[in-house]
């Protein structure tokens, strides 16, 4: 019998009336098991996944660089209709395709059974967003994620100060204890044999509730080469970057803003990741400890040795937070 | 993990074994040829030619089928590659008593370490691979395994051959 037999629509009708998931209840609803083609899903069908009816609602987008407002159709706001939480249902979608960064190809594939791996590892870790997953009655592999109110990292992060150097001297400490907590929950990943997969400043959330920084979509793989980490670390040693400078440093600016500065400015002081970012930021910002520039250097064209594990990352960051506290004289 | 060919070196023997490490690129190539060329005339030396397969991540593909004809294609791939390079030791005077062959299918997560790994429980004192060439940028987000090697390597000689 299919999952969504064991509920008729009258049922539905009433768990929606309790749960005041929709204020004008829909004239047909429609009962699902079947996500395969997930384009046919539709606002107000109700999925049934592990015996809990969801009322599906609207897509989730995209909200990054230039993509913003692009349409996920394999990801669905839902309301689960037996406690009438919001939840995020990411319905089985295969993609793979390649990544260039640097001039350097990555072989990238997205993989419903590595999230759901994931969320099963991270059960409980503040760091991280959390949720289940369940088959459909086709056996597709769907995630149910608990819905995480709040703001990017990223935006939330660097808003502080009147400008950089106030920024870094009264807010930096707190930034970077901060990151600190999500390199050590990358961290945990790796340690158990998993990568993130697709780290960026926009896919950790400021949880407005708890106040957390949390990770968000585990769906990402990757292809590695000799090092099994060195695709997530650059994502951190970028994410670091930017915090630091209290957003990307570009070229274009400086040399529009600070010409003397980008006049000093070599091909070496810029990320390797990103050749239009500067990485080494001691040169723009003269107050940054050595201890913190050595790290960003590790990022950058000029480097001449690079982070193979987050342990070796998190072990300079430490001198760097000791020294950042000092010039700042401020902890967190 | 499995092996195509050949393990750990019987007890009684004595003689020098070296571990030549090869994928299919170029430096490879190189690597086996230089082998060839210079340790050629060593009776003492046993040479172990090690290729490993480094499993993909499973959600790669779809069905556990398709995993499993990928590896079956990749061991194939191997075993002949190790076949050409066990003859072209063989003509710089490596005859086939001394050099053994061994493809090993296995999850890593350093190529290096598991090369590595290999060189410790086969008991090799010196492991050969060759440099890839690889540009900087490559290093930052593949890392390189030749110099993985040449750090972690503590127990033996390494040559890495340009």
């Amino acid at each position: 019998m299919a999952a969504s037999a064991a509920y008729t629509e009258e049922m539905v009708r009433g768990l929606l009336a309790r749960s005041g998931a929709s204020q004008r209840p829909p004239e047909r609803i429609r009962l699902i098991a079947d996500t395969t083609d997930f384009f046919g899903v539709e606002s107000d069908d109700v999925l049934v996944l592990d015996g809990t009816p969801y009322l599906i609602r609207n897509y989730e987008r995209e909200g990054r660089f230039g993509l913003d407002d692009e349409p996920k159709y394999w990801v669905r706001r839902a309301i689960d209709l037996l406690d009438g939480s919001t939840r995020v249902l990411k319905f089985e979608f295969h993609e793979e395709f390649e990544t260039r960064i640097g001039g350097v190809s990555i072989r990238r594939f997205r993989s419903p059974r590595k999230e759901a791996r994931i969320l099963d590892l991270v059960r409980g870790q503040r760091h991280f967003m959390q949720g289940r997953w369940a088959l459909d009655g086709a056996g597709n592999n769907v995630r149910i994620l608990e819905f995480i109110r709040g703001r990017r990292y990223d935006q939330v992060a660097v808003a502080a100060g009147d400008d950089h150097e106030d920024f870094f001297h009264r807010h930096f400490p707190a930034v970077l204890e901060d990151f600190v907590g999500l390199v050590r929950a990358i961290k945990f990943l790796h340690d158990r044999g998993e990568k993130h997969g697709d780290i960026r400043r926009d896919h950790i959330i400021c949880d407005r509730d708890s106040g957390v920084n949390r990770w968000i979509d585990f769906d990402y793989d990757y292809v590695h080469g000799e090092s099994l980490f060195s695709f997530d670390l650059q994502g951190l040693g970028n994410i670091l970057i930017f915090l630091a400078g209290r957003g990307d440093v570009l070229l274009p600016e400086l040399r529009r803003e600070q010409p003397a500065v980008h006049a000093r400015l070599t091909r070496d002081d810029l990320s390797i990741a990103f050749n239009h970012r500067v990485a080494n930021l001691q040169k723009v910002f003269p107050y940054v400890p050595d201890s913190l520039n050595r790290v960003l250097l590790h990022f950058s064209e000029g480097a001449g040795l690079f982070y193979d594990a987050a342990d070796q990352l998190l072990e300079d960051l430490a001198a760097a937070q000791a020294d950042v506290t000092a010039a700042t004289g401020r902890r967190t | 993990m499995s092996d195509s060919e050949g393990a750990a070196r019987a007890p009684d023997d004595i003689r020098r074994h070296l571990l030549l490490a090869v994928d299919e690129t170029e430096g490879s190539r190189r690597a086996v040829m230089f082998v060839a060329d210079f340790f050629g005339a060593y009776q003492d030396l046993a040479v172990t030619v090690l290729s490993i397969v480094a499993e993909p991540p499973e959600d790669l593909f779809r069905t556990a089928q398709a995993r499993q004809e990928w590896l079956e294609t990749q061991r194939r791939s191997r075993d002949a590659l190790c076949a050409g390079y066990r003859a072209i030791l063989a003509d710089g005077g490596l005859g086939d008593e001394r050099v053994r062959t061994r493809v090993v299918v296995r999850r890593v997560v350093s190529l290096g370490d598991a090369i590595l790994e290999e060189q410790e429980q086969l008991r090799c004192c010196i492991v050969v691979v060759g440099r890839r060439k690889i540009t900087h940028h490559e290093e930052f987000l593949l890392g390189s395994t030749s110099n993985r090697i040449l750090h972690r390597a503590s127990a033996c000689a390494v040559l890495v051959v340009e």
